[in-house]
């Protein structure tokens, strides 16, 4: 066993921009510009403020509860059984997720990169990368996150100032895009686009102290939706609100339409190097934490040897949709939706839960 | 064991081969130009493909074969024809390097038009960045016919050309990012860059002076035949209208999405109108567009231009650097004209597109919640038409170039 505890702030940080922050990258602005048209950047700001008080919530139970993780926390606060049941929810999310989001992913290196090969083998080798990854363990994980961010993280920003003569401020008029409603409804209804942070908990105790997790945590969460919000605008101003919901990848697409002088011009490799990192790091550590909450609910004291089987089954559950339309705007829409109310509501429960019993008094 | 497993690692990372394809077995494309046919749904297709060898420093050791080769095939859209073409093309065709997709006039006029150039924006090998270009002909005449003398290689052929044009103003920058753009956006009209190989017979008209033209009408004597001038207008993803390269430049000043830095011009000597005064244009800021939106009355529009002009020539040796009333007279009549053109580049587009060709619409969103409300507002039927639209130059700076005078003529010749 890996976790050991030896995770610092700075790992936190690197972790959870890379597992949140990678977000400006797939489809889920398509997803979410699908009902809101240009007015969607503003719904992971709405997301943001519908779930982060009940992540608080959850880090100040944990905090209570000192050296528990998230499943235990279940049921040190519901007893046995319903924390149990709890736990497998909490896995069975995570883990539809991973499938779902790592089907995404696949598709859109083939489609952009690998037109010849089959999806099944993209897969298979994305996978399996991402299993040896895991194989090392959180800490190894972390460390790798902490040394790859700055790359990643300066590759966007090149993009970012690419693209900057493309930018026409008055796209993102009108204001509410699609209507205030719409914008409202869908933000609350998408609030699970960081649910990644609930299933990040499980590591609550891989951190050398535990207020280094909560910083690290939080900090890194407020950067990555920053930073969420600054590529939804530019994607909003350099496409237009007709033209952003037909693109599956605009991250993508703006990293082939950008020129580097005119000597340069098909440059999206450069940057398509950083991003599959980024996709590499997301999923190791995806598919770390979900079999982890796994391992917790069964009491698996040492569970890498799990990593192999889940690894295989999220390519065979990850290649059942029929194309990635299907994937992203049926499957994952409907997760998401699914995912919501549970991760808005649940903190909140717990901590009536542990108030009514009077566990908070100490 | 241990060899078992590394078999096994290496039968991985052949997978990875899946994708490779050699330099070699591979012809890029640098123009593609579609035609109509007699069939409907049916598109002639042109590709002109580069010959890598030429021009590299590599190939130089006597190589005679020509720069490009031309193959036309027939087919449904853009990448199933790439297919068929490949029955007689040895290597496989790339479209990741198209710089330019040229069009027939006739098809542009189609309203069919959207539906081939729509499969373009579909595959991820044609780039967003690729220009549009509408040619009088038949685009596979065209590019059949464009025989560029100095620049053999045709990916740089296209490039410097547009990027020249472009840079004055003759021509508008026309991407197919902004071609969805503007077609999705149901507003506006995209200007699409106008060219042709063929010369017109009306060349004896030469009371028009620089910019005034459209492709194929400048009277050239030598040099190749290809010219870019003017804009193709499109409305809804068809298009309806020609403007010359004047009418060009002026919409791209107006248009703030558009960097266009400088150009030069001529007028008529306002104190002797026989000889012209040429100066060069420059806009060193964005014009300030102010939409005053009105729901039951016209919309105002009020527009700002703040401009510098250098003077290069004035061949009617009037000194009007040394004298303030010559120099406020020059400076109105300057200033008179662009107004009167832009007026009348506006009323065209208010009588006869019924939109407008300066991506105006952008500015009249601020006003709106949301885009229900927008598209009910419909600024191409109920707006723009009838918008009341004030255009005012505001001249910022004077300069003379290197000269302060002229040579006085009295003096010379006395």
């Amino acid at each position: 066993m890996q976790n050991n505890g030896f995770l610092r702030t700075k790992e936190i940080i690197a972790i959870t921009l890379i597992l949140i922050g990678i977000k400006l990258s797939d489809s889920t602005p398509t997803l979410l510009a699908q009902k809101a048209q240009n007015g969607f950047w503003s719904i992971p700001i709405l997301s943001f403020v519908c779930i982060f008080p009940g992540f608080l919530i959850m880090l100040y139970l944990l905090n209570k509860y000192q050296d528990k993780n998230v499943v235990e926390l279940f049921e040190a606060i519901n007893g046995k059984w319903i924390g149990k049941i709890l736990g497998i929810v909490l896995f069975l999310c995570a883990f539809l997720s991973l499938t779902l989001d790592s089907r995404n992913y696949i598709e859109q290196i083939k489609l952009l990169y690998f037109p010849q090969s089959p999806t099944d083998m993209i897969y298979f080798i994305f996978i399996a990368v991402v299993f040896f990854g895991a194989k090392k363990g959180i800490e190894v994980i972390g460390y790798t996150c902490w040394i790859a961010i700055p790359f990643i993280k300066v590759s966007a920003l090149c993009v970012l100032l690419l693209v900057m003569s493309e930018i026409v401020i008055q796209r993102i008029f009108p204001i509410f895009g699609a209507g205030l409603p719409i914008i409202l409804s869908e933000g609350v209804k998408k609030a699970s686009i960081f649910a990644e942070l609930f299933f990040l908990l499980i590591a609550y105790q891989s951190a050398k102290k535990n207020t280094m997790f909560r910083k690290g945590i939080t900090f890194g969460t407020v950067l990555a939706i920053l930073e969420i919000i600054l590529f939804y605008l530019v994607y909003a101003s350099v496409f237009d609100y007709n033209s952003i919901e037909k693109i599956a990848f605009p991250y993508h697409d703006i990293t082939q339409f950008i020129s580097f002088g005119e000597f340069f011009t098909n440059i999206e490799t450069i940057f398509m190097v950083f991003w599959l990192f980024a996709a590499f790091l997301k999923f190791i550590i995806f598919i770390y934490i979900t079999t982890w909450i796994f391992a917790e609910i069964f009491a698996i004291r040492n569970f890498e040897p799990l990593l192999l089987p889940f690894s295989f089954l999220v390519i065979m559950i990850g290649l059942l949709p029929m194309n990635s339309a299907t994937n992203e705007l049926v499957l994952r829409e409907t997760l998401l939706t699914v995912m919501s109310p549970i991760f808005i509501l649940l903190p909140y429960i717990l901590w009536l839960t542990a108030w009514g019993k009077g566990d908070l008094k100490q | 064991m241990k060899k078992k497993l590394l078999f096994l690692i290496f039968l991985i990372l052949l997978t990875g081969c899946y994708d490779r394809i050699e330099l070699e077995q591979q012809s890029y494309v640098m123009a593609i130009g579609i035609d109509t046919t007699d069939q409907k749904g049916i598109y002639a297709f042109t590709y002109q493909i580069a010959n890598p060898e030429v021009g590299s420093a590599a190939g130089q050791g006597g190589s005679d074969e020509p720069p490009t080769e031309i193959v036309t095939v027939n087919g449904a859209d853009i990448l199933s024809a790439t297919y068929t073409a490949n029955s007689f093309v040895s290597k496989q065709i790339t479209l990741d390097h198209t710089k330019i997709i040229t069009v027939s006039e006739e098809l542009a006029r189609d309203e069919d038009f959207l539906r081939v150039v729509q499969s373009a924006s579909r595959s991820p090998q044609i780039r967003r960045g690729v220009q549009l270009v509408v040619t009088k002909e038949n685009a596979s005449d065209f590019i059949n016919n464009n025989k560029p003398l100095m620049e053999k290689r045709p990916h740089k052929y296209y490039q410097f050309m547009l990027d020249r044009a472009v840079q004055t103003g003759i021509i508008p920058e026309a991407t197919l990012h902004r071609f969805f753009q503007i077609t999705e956006g149901d507003a506006d009209l995209f200007l699409a860059i106008y060219a042709t190989t063929e010369s017109s017979e009306d060349k004896t008209n030469t009371t028009r002076t620089e910019d005034q033209y459209i492709a194929g009408e400048i009277p050239q004597i030598g040099g190749s035949p290809t010219q870019f001038m003017g804009s193709a207008v499109f409305k809804e993803g068809q298009m309806i209208d020609i403007l010359n390269g004047e009418e060009t430049r002026l919409a791209q000043m107006l248009d703030n999405t558009l960097e266009m830095d400088s150009y030069i011009a001529t007028i008529p000597d306002p104190l002797m109108p026989d000889f012209r005064i040429s100066y060069n244009y420059a806009q060193k800021e964005d014009p300030n567009i102010n939409v005053n939106y009105h729901k039951d009355k016209p919309t105002e529009i009020e527009v700002k231009i703040p401009f510098q002009v250098e003077v290069i020539a004035i061949p009617s040796l009037i000194r009007y650097s040394q004298n303030k009333e010559f120099e406020h007279i020059l400076k109105k009549s300057i200033t008179r004209r662009l107004e009167d053109k832009t007026e009348a580049l506006i009323k065209k587009s208010q009588e006869e597109f019924k939109s407008d060709p300066f991506y105006w619409s952008l500015y009249v969103r601020k006003h709106f919640k949301d885009v229900k409300d927008y598209e009910k507002a419909d600024w191409n039927k109920k707006i723009y038409p009838i918008a009341q639209i004030s255009v005012n130059y505001q001249l910022d700076k004077l300069e003379y170039g290197k000269m302060i005078d002229d040579s006085k003529l009295d003096k010379v010749r006395d």
